[in-house]
């Protein structure tokens, strides 16, 4: 079990999937499906065997790639990519199940799928700034393709947007790489996060503020998130599932693994910006949720919202904020990932996405409607929920050094029971339109897609110590890496 | 003196080889034999000059030429253009009529000579000749499709060209005037000597002179011919301009202003306006183009900006950036063509339109397309972005940030055009249901290209090896 193996799963299933003629339609899925599984398995045994109560990188693997530049391939985990390794795996298999409702170009879509998944998967492993901007921007293109061959609506327009968008802020990333390279002489993550706080303070906020632009936009932080809902309503159901499970969580990452710890100086100076941005981004995702009349769409602005919890969180930099924003990472992966399925289950049956025009359906699809309520009611902050624990986490953490913008983010979790409910309401509730009396209800293929994230959700929510004591270690070490 | 000779024929025979080819391609009339001399001609001239010492022992040609490593790397990726672009001319029956195919190919090998004579020159009349050959062949290569269009861009190319190269010419003479020197290694002595009311003159001479190469490398403002003289003739032709002389004279330009001294690095900060200048007029003018011939033209001069980074700098690290990307400019522009080419067989059209639905007509043509177009558009890990990568860092260690940050939102904006005709391919429903299928010729040029942009991209420590030896000998 390695991350050199993790890596190869998808990467030999894409080789295997390009070779295929592209007729074996059946062929061609059960590859891809055992390829992440495959995936799935060994992030499994990773996790068997990670120590958790030790916060170093593990199962790190090194060899020269570009010498003459000093470029490696490198790559390890710790406590902070773990989580969201494994989660990555998940959710990459089973949106690849839910991938059968894909109906022409299957050859294409698989490799490009599977591409994804090692683009995915590299972005949380690398550990050499160089390797780290390759498979950030591979994750782009097989994206770009996804939405554009495979999406809905507008499609090109959007793949276009989201293509443009995210490249334009990583090419400002690439250059403070090089200048890092320039400066320090290396791309190694680790070196740099010892040795990127000798900087002067002026370049260390340039730097900062050109890694912020990169994750920003990703993550995404409003104001750059307007490509997001564009991306995330005409993308094809399993790449709404993936963008808002695994795409949104690599900005989150990277302000954990490189702009916070690689420029603690210019992180601490800029924590009100951070804080203040998270609480934009909370409450004004929360109130154009309200406003949509589109089910994905109120599923893509409530994205915004709660990612906003990871900004709050992170620019806390107390304990509890900051392992409340990993929490919500992870649980936000699962509960968007769940709430994109949900709706491209009704997609697919209706070929509608308009709230007014369901109703009753409770009553038609009792089972959808179980699914629903409960991720409904996870994505509001239940109790007993993974998303409660994590929004209640990341506030505890801000309420200290952010007190007024903790406040106001409460905001975003009393919209969220507003627009979740509305969901409820106008979807399941009220006179069953007659235009669905025949609504078939969920296929066993298809409940078998939710029910790992329905398992993940409730089982983070009662017992957080799972997920916490995992990540506990490594979060204390980026705080003495930051506050110091 | 029998030294000297015998030292110069030696490190010679490539460029005489392939003399010697072009001129029997001439006489021939049948096709078969075209193309097998053609073919003989170029492996010989590779054979020689993989043979060919490195230094000569001697200053061959008495210091007309140099043979170094640096003109070395030119002289390789002169035959490696030239081969590719007679694969691509091969295929290509539709453009050139069949009875003119000889005299085709002959100046296709002439303008090869003339190539490897700009990128060795070491000596302003050598400078002047190799130009001059390249730039007449070219005229007359221009001119070569069946088509009104193609002679009216051969009249404006020839008239601008002709323009430059009188400024270069005067530029030269001025200077000459100056310092009595003519041989690049006393032009440098001389140039140090060289203060007070003689300056400004010296320095106008030097302007002078660049504008001539400017005009050979597309260089804003001596960039207009560019897209009408690419529209007109046929395309590999056109694929053969955008790389084989923006490549020579980039290294005459390096060695001129090597050459010129202080002189040279007071004109640099010019230099390094007209870089970002260029780049961003490449670049945005390219985003309003329907003709795929124009919309690489312009795509060309954005490129020939950022190389210009690599040159600016003047430092090792530039050059190597310069040389990496220079390698992968060659494979992925060319493949680009190479694809444009497939396509006009198949359409009969030059429009971006044509590319409409390519991926459901052409798998693999679309998917060696779209990965030239996102390696030039600097996309890892493809050929392109590591040569992006390191002329971004070869401008950032000169604290030029702002080149830099030009140089990346360029990128960006770059990126649209290149995104377009993926998206056209990909994302468009096609036009007829045939399959797209490319002569032999064109598949050998696609997989060779396709090949390097991807290996070298995955795997690019030989070439970054191989580019810093040769950086690290000329200065």
């Amino acid at each position: 079990m390695t991350l050199t193996g993790l890596l190869a799963c998808p990467l030999l299933g894409m080789l295997i999937v390009l070779l295929l003629p592209k007729t074996a339609v059946r062929l061609i899925r059960l590859t891809a499906l055992a390829a992440t599984a495959a995936a799935f398995a060994v992030s499994m045994g990773l996790l068997l065997q990670f120590d958790a109560a030790s916060p170093q990188m593990q199962l790190m693997q090194r060899a020269a790639w570009i010498p003459q530049l000093n470029i490696f391939y490198s790559v390890g985990i710790d406590g902070i990519s773990l989580p969201l390794v494994w989660l990555t795996t998940l959710l990459s298999f089973l949106a690849c199940m839910g991938s059968w409702v894909i109906k022409d170009r299957q050859k294409e879509y698989f490799a490009l799928y599977l591409l994804l998944e090692v683009g995915m998967l590299g972005t949380f492993v690398a550990l050499d700034l160089f390797l780290f901007y390759v498979f950030w921007e591979v994750v782009l293109v097989p994206m770009y393709f996804l939405i554009g061959i495979w999406g809905g609506g507008r499609r090109e327009y959007s793949a276009f947007k989201f293509f443009v968008y995210t490249l334009t802020g990583s090419l400002f990333m690439l250059l403070a790489i090089l200048t890092l390279w320039l400066k320090l002489g290396t791309f190694d993550v680790l070196a740099i996060t010892r040795t990127g706080r000798t900087l002067e303070v002026p370049l260390q906020q340039w730097l900062f503020a050109a890694f912020f632009l990169g994750f920003a936009v990703k993550v995404p932080v409003v104001p750059f998130h307007t490509w997001l809902p564009d991306a995330h309503v005409d993308a094809p159901t399993p790449g709404s599932v993936l963008l808002a499970g695994i795409l949104l969580k690599m900005g989150g990452y990277g302000f954990l693994r490189m702009a916070y710890p690689f420029f603690p100086e210019a992180a601490r100076m800029a924590g009100w910006v951070i804080a203040l941005l998270g609480v934009i981004s909370i409450v004004y995702g929360a109130f154009v949720a309200l406003a949509q009349t589109d089910f994905k769409k109120l599923v893509a602005y409530s994205s915004v919202s709660h990612m906003g919890f990871v900004l709050l969180g992170l620019a806390s930099l107390t304990k509890e904020g900051v392992n409340g924003a990993l929490f919500q990472m992870i649980s936000h992966g699962l509960i968007s990932g769940a709430m994109f399925l949900l709706v491209g289950v009704l997609y697919e049956r209706t070929h509608t996405r308009q709230l007014e025009d369901f109703g009753g359906l409770g009553a038609r699809v009792p089972v959808y409607a179980g699914f629903l309520i409960f991720f409904s009611l996870a994505s509001l902050g239940l109790p007993g929920l993974s998303g409660f624990v994590a929004e209640f986490l990341a506030l505890l953490g801000a309420f200290g050094p952010w007190r007024w913008q903790t406040i106001v983010s409460t905001l975003g979790i009393v919209l969220a029971a507003a627009y979740m409910l509305k969901v409820i309401r106008q979807v399941l509730l009220g006179p069953l339109n007659a235009k669905w009396q025949t609504l078939a209800e969920m296929t066993w293929w298809e409940r078998c897609t939710l029910i790992p994230l329905m398992a993940g959700v409730l089982g983070l929510g009662v017992y957080p110590l799972a997920l916490l004591s995992l990540q506990d270690a490594a979060v204390q070490q980026f705080l003495s890496q930051v506050i110091r | 003196m029998g030294g000297v000779l015998q030292d110069s024929v030696n490190a010679w025979w490539p460029e005489a080889i392939l003399s010697a080819g072009a001129l029997l391609v001439i006489l021939t009339t049948g096709r078969r034999a075209a193309l097998t001399i053609t073919w003989v001609a170029l492996m010989a001239a590779a054979a020689a000059l993989w043979r060919s010492p490195v230094p000569p022992p001697t200053d061959v040609f008495y210091g007309f030429i140099t043979c170094d490593r640096f003109s070395a790397a030119f002289r390789w990726i002169a035959l490696g253009t030239t081969a590719l672009v007679a694969l691509m001319a091969c295929a290509s029956r539709r453009e050139v009529e069949q009875s003119r195919r000889g005299e085709y190919l002959g100046l296709l090998l002439f303008i090869a000579v003339g190539l490897m004579l700009m990128a060795e020159a070491n000596h302003l009349l050598m400078a002047y000749l190799s130009m001059e050959m390249v730039s007449l062949s070219s005229y007359l290569l221009v001119g070569f499709a069946d088509q009104r269009r193609s002679a009216e861009a051969a009249l404006k190319y020839l008239l601008f060209g002709a323009l430059c190269s009188a400024l270069m010419l005067f530029g030269m003479s001025l200077l000459f005037g100056l310092t009595g020197a003519l041989s690049f290694g006393e032009l440098r002595q001389a140039s140090y000597g060289i203060a007070g009311a003689a300056l400004p003159a010296a320095l106008v001479a030097g302007a002078l002179m660049l504008a001539g190469l400017a005009f050979k490398i597309s260089m804003v403002p001596f960039h207009q011919w560019t897209p009408d003289a690419y529209e007109g003739a046929p395309i590999p032709v056109t694929a053969l301009l955008s790389v084989g002389p923006k490549a020579a004279g980039l290294a005459l330009l390096i060695r001129v202003l090597e050459a010129l001294g202080p002189l040279g690095e007071r004109l640099l900060p010019l230099l390094l306006v007209l870089t970002v200048v260029t780049m961003t007029f490449g670049n945005l003018v390219a985003l309003v183009q329907t003709n795929v011939k124009r919309l690489l033209a312009y795509s060309t001069i954005g490129q020939v900006g950022y190389l210009l980074i690599g040159l600016v700098a003047a430092t090792a690290k530039g050059r190597e950036a310069l040389l990496v990307y220079l390698a992968a400019y060659l494979f992925m522009n060319l493949g680009v063509f190479a694809c444009a080419l497939a396509v006009f067989h198949d359409t009969g059209s030059e429009s971006l339109e044509a590319f409409r639905g390519l991926a459901q007509r052409a798998p693999g043509l679309s998917a060696v397309c779209a990965i030239f177009l996102l390696s030039l558009a600097g996309v890892p890990p493809l050929f392109g972005f590591v040569g992006k990568f390191l002329l971004f860092s070869s401008a950032l260690q000169e604290g030029w940030g702002w080149v830099a940050v030009a140089a990346a939102l360029n990128s960006a904006v770059a990126l649209y055009y290149y995104a377009n005709l993926i998206r056209l391919m990909y994302f468009a429903a096609p036009l007829q249901a045939t399959a797209v299928r490319p002569a032999m010729g064109l598949r050998v040029a696609l997989a060779v290209c396709a090949g390097a942009t991807l290996v070298l991209g995955l795997w690019p420590a030989g070439v970054v090896e191989w580019t810093s030896r040769i950086s690290g000998t000329l200065l």
